[in-house]
């Protein structure tokens, strides 16, 4: 494989990580929005997304650190016609962080703590919502006839946004559950099972939804979403379905598993519909590579980067996973 | 709609500089926390193993709380930077990302093994060994002073391009050591890296000088206040040092900059220092300036008697709009420095003569204001770095003109980013002082 080839494997990877975790952690924040019926409730969400706390940026910042050093004309034209959407996607973030760090010092049954969380299952929604109807967008740019604004707000990539909020959603009711099943909090984790079947039934509706309105909208993308990126489509689909199907089982950790699945299954879907198109209809993934040299130097400090990465995030979960030492302080 | 009309005023290139230089520098407070404090707390952990006192650890363990918050604002507020470096400039990112895309990716990498071992060490307190946690806590470190000195090179680039050549308005022949390893590389990510120490290790003295102040004159208080400024009496004479080698490659690569840093109107032959020397609105020169004679020529040249050029001497399409502000950061930045340095070496010489080891009032609210002065020396002197380089984006090579984006509403933008950055401040510094009031268990204990 070419080396663009190699670094736009690259920038899936990226994606894929990001959709699975950040789609994990603002999955939790809607489910803290609409089931966080008490502060019981939203502790044990809280406690739940522990492990994949606001570090899981790191994947978005990488994915653009490849977009930008592997493709810099792509990642000026993303960041020229995305600008209010990506904008939008960024203050969510910031202001979902910031507002679920501070959640925990606010005093509780406050104004202010409920202030805080309304802002954080808001912002979860936006930023989600935001980045997929970007995502929309570009799918649909890769094939217009001419240069034009990225058409962000249109049908299909409304429906893209929606998929993505479900997606998220879905992400983070079976991850919590998991978490809370494994903690022994089962009448929680059953509960919030149980809203996993509208997560998951939603997220199948709109994976159909957003097919047919590609097909009534975009019929050139449709065609090439049909062409190649249907078995990801299936497997998305199958994945979800076994995910709702495990969540009535009680088998949580199954679920989890799938719905990664399906997220990681939307992401390379798309890819594989637009590929080699990277952005537009020109900038393809050889038009728009960096120069040979740079290329090179790039691609060896990524695969350094996923060589140092891949171990260091394993012995974090595995020390977060060890008991307390019994030595006090 | 209301507050893009209320902007309308001004221009779209300034509202993008106005949007980028308030993240950079909003960025800039937590980038340096987060190089300096790993440093910090594993010195006070490695204390706390050798002599075993839970002091040391006490302290170790209260920064590690502290800088978990600081880093995920710090992430949060990087993350916005490398998008806006795209949704602002992506003109410049075109031309530029093919050669400084390296560094780029490495920063990258050295900012996400800080991440994943900050939460190794902040997870590993109860989990791993001392020893062992103690070590997890040199990852953290190192991949931060790492990320620093990547990112760093960037800007060296920008300000001395090299790596690359150009024909016709297009880039060629990239070789992207050389475009990292350019002419400015070592000076100017050792000046950022010492900076960040030293402002972190000022902070730290500053917040226990508060507490002392206060009349918590406690081994909780002493220790962290000495190991804060023993940190600084080693560091800042080196940033002397260090600031006059970067000083150097300016005047080397950079001539307009360094005329408008020195306040050099007309060429001179034997150039003198100015000291003091503030522009002054609607005066044609400067005021309140002593000049020593031949100084700046043998500070930047190594001749008494070199050539300095004067600012007059360049067309004006070429040289920084913004040569007052430069100045003035300037002083700012070298008058900070030296209250610094002489704060520093008279607390030690203090303690030494006196031998009680007790700080009186005076010297202590100096320390006090010592910490926010050395934060403002750091963003000073990034006013220097940026304002100088005007009007260029790459010095000599892209204007910044050339680089703003094509789209429109960055009065929006900027506007709803400035609402954010106060609030994200205002939430910090609610959630920090939280963590400042828990009480300290050693102490407690105690």
């Amino acid at each position: 494989m070419a080396l663009p080839s190699v670094l736009a494997v690259v920038l899936g990877l990226c994606l894929t990580a990001y959709a699975a975790f950040a789609g994990t952690d603002f999955g939790a924040g809607i489910l803290d929005l609409v089931c966080g019926r008490s502060e019981g409730d939203r502790a044990a969400i809280t406690f739940a997304i522990g492990p994949v706390w606001e570090a899981n940026h790191v994947w978005l910042i990488l994915a653009i650190t490849v977009l930008f050093a592997g493709f810099p004309t792509a990642f000026a034209a993303v960041g020229t016609g995305l600008l209010a959407p990506l904008t939008v996607a960024l203050l969510a973030i910031v202001v979902r962080g910031a507002a679920l760090g501070a959640r925990p010092n606010a005093e509780v049954g406050t104004r202010g703590q409920r202030g805080l969380s309304a802002l954080f299952g808001i912002s979860s929604i936006v930023a989600p919502m935001a980045f997929g109807m970007a995502a929309g967008g570009v799918a649909q740019m890769s094939v217009a006839r001419a240069a034009s604004k990225v058409p962000w707000t249109s049908a299909f990539s409304v429906t893209t946004g929606l998929l993505a909020v479900a997606l998220c959603a879905h992400l983070g009711v079976s991850f919590t559950v998991c978490r809370l099943a494994r903690s022994g909090d089962a009448a929680l984790a059953g509960r919030f099972a149980r809203r996993g079947l509208w997560t998951g039934g939603a997220l199948a509706a709109l994976c159909v939804v957003s097919g047919a309105v590609a097909v009534w909208r975009t019929p050139v993308f449709a065609h090439r979403l049909e062409d190649a990126g249907l078995p990801f489509a299936a497997i998305a689909l199958i994945a979800v379905v076994a995910s709702v199907v495990a969540l009535n089982a009680g088998r949580f950790a199954l679920a989890r598993r799938s719905a990664v699945m399906a997220a990681s299954m939307v992401v390379w879907g798309w890819f594989a519909a637009q590929a080699p198109v990277l952005f537009g209809r020109r900038l393809t993934i050889d038009a728009a590579a960096a120069s040979g040299p740079a290329l090179t130097a790039v691609t060896i400090a990524f695969a350094l980067v996923l060589i140092a990465v891949v171990p260091a995030l394993w012995l974090l979960h595995a020390i977060v996973g060890r008991p307390l030492r019994e030595v006090g302080s | 709609m209301s507050f893009q009309l209320s902007l309308g005023a001004i221009s779209h290139l300034t509202a993008g500089r106005a949007q980028m230089g308030t993240s950079l520098s909003f960025h800039l407070m937590f980038a340096v926390v987060g190089v300096g404090l790993p440093l910090m707390m594993l010195v006070a952990e490695g204390m706390h193993l050798r002599t075993g006192d839970p002091v040391w650890r006490a302290l170790a363990r209260r920064w590690a709380k502290v800088l978990a918050v600081l880093f995920a604002v710090g992430a949060a507020s990087g993350t916005i930077i490398s998008f806006e470096l795209g949704l602002l400039w992506p003109r410049f990112m075109a031309f530029a990302g093919g050669i400084i895309g390296l560094p780029f990716s490495l920063e990258g990498a050295a900012f996400f093994i800080e991440a994943i071992f900050l939460g190794i060490y902040l997870y590993g307190w109860d989990r791993l060994s001392p020893r062992v946690h103690w070590l997890a806590g040199f990852p953290v470190a190192i991949s931060a002073a790492l990320s620093a000195f990547f990112v760093v090179t960037a800007n060296a680039w920008m300000n001395v391009p090299r790596g690359f050549t150009l024909s016709h308005g297009r880039v060629t022949h990239v070789d992207p050591l050389a475009a990292m390893f350019n002419p400015a590389w070592a000076t100017e990510t050792s000046h950022m890296i010492v900076g960040a120490y030293l402002a972190t290790a000022f902070g730290i003295a500053s917040v226990y000088a508060v507490g002392m102040l206060r009349g918590r004159r406690d081994s909780y208080h002493r220790k962290a206040l000495a190991l804060a400024l023993g940190t600084a009496a080693i560091l800042a004479p080196l940033q002397v040092g260090v600031g006059d080698l970067l000083g150097r490659t300016v005047a080397a690569n950079q001539p307009a900059k360094l005329a408008a840093i020195e306040g050099i109107t007309h060429t001179e032959r034997g150039a003198g220092l100015n000291v003091g020397g503030f522009p002054f609105p609607g005066h044609a020169g400067t005021i309140l300036n002593v000049k020593v004679p031949h100084l700046l020529s043998l500070l930047a040249f190594d001749r008494p008697n070199a050539t300095v050029r004067g600012l007059d001497s360049f067309p004006a399409a070429d040289r920084t709009p913004l040569a007052a502000p430069v100045r003035l950061a300037f002083i700012g930045m070298v008058g900070i420095g030296t209250f610094l340095v002489v704060l520093v070496l008279w607390y030690w010489l203090r303690r030494r003569l006196d031998g009680t080891g007790r700080a009186e009032k005076l010297t202590l609210a100096a320390i006090v204001a010592a910490g926010p002065a050395a934060f403002l020396a750091n963003e000073l002197g990034w006013l220097v770095s940026e304002f100088g380089r005007q009007p260029w984006v790459v010095y000599g090579v892209f204007r910044t003109s050339s680089a703003i984006t094509t789209s429109p509403g960055l009065g929006t933008t900027f506007t709803a980013f400035s609402v954010l950055y106060v609030g994200l401040t205002a939430l910090t510094i609610w959630a920090v002082r939280r963590i400042a009031r828990q009480p300290v268990p050693v102490l407690v204990a105690a």
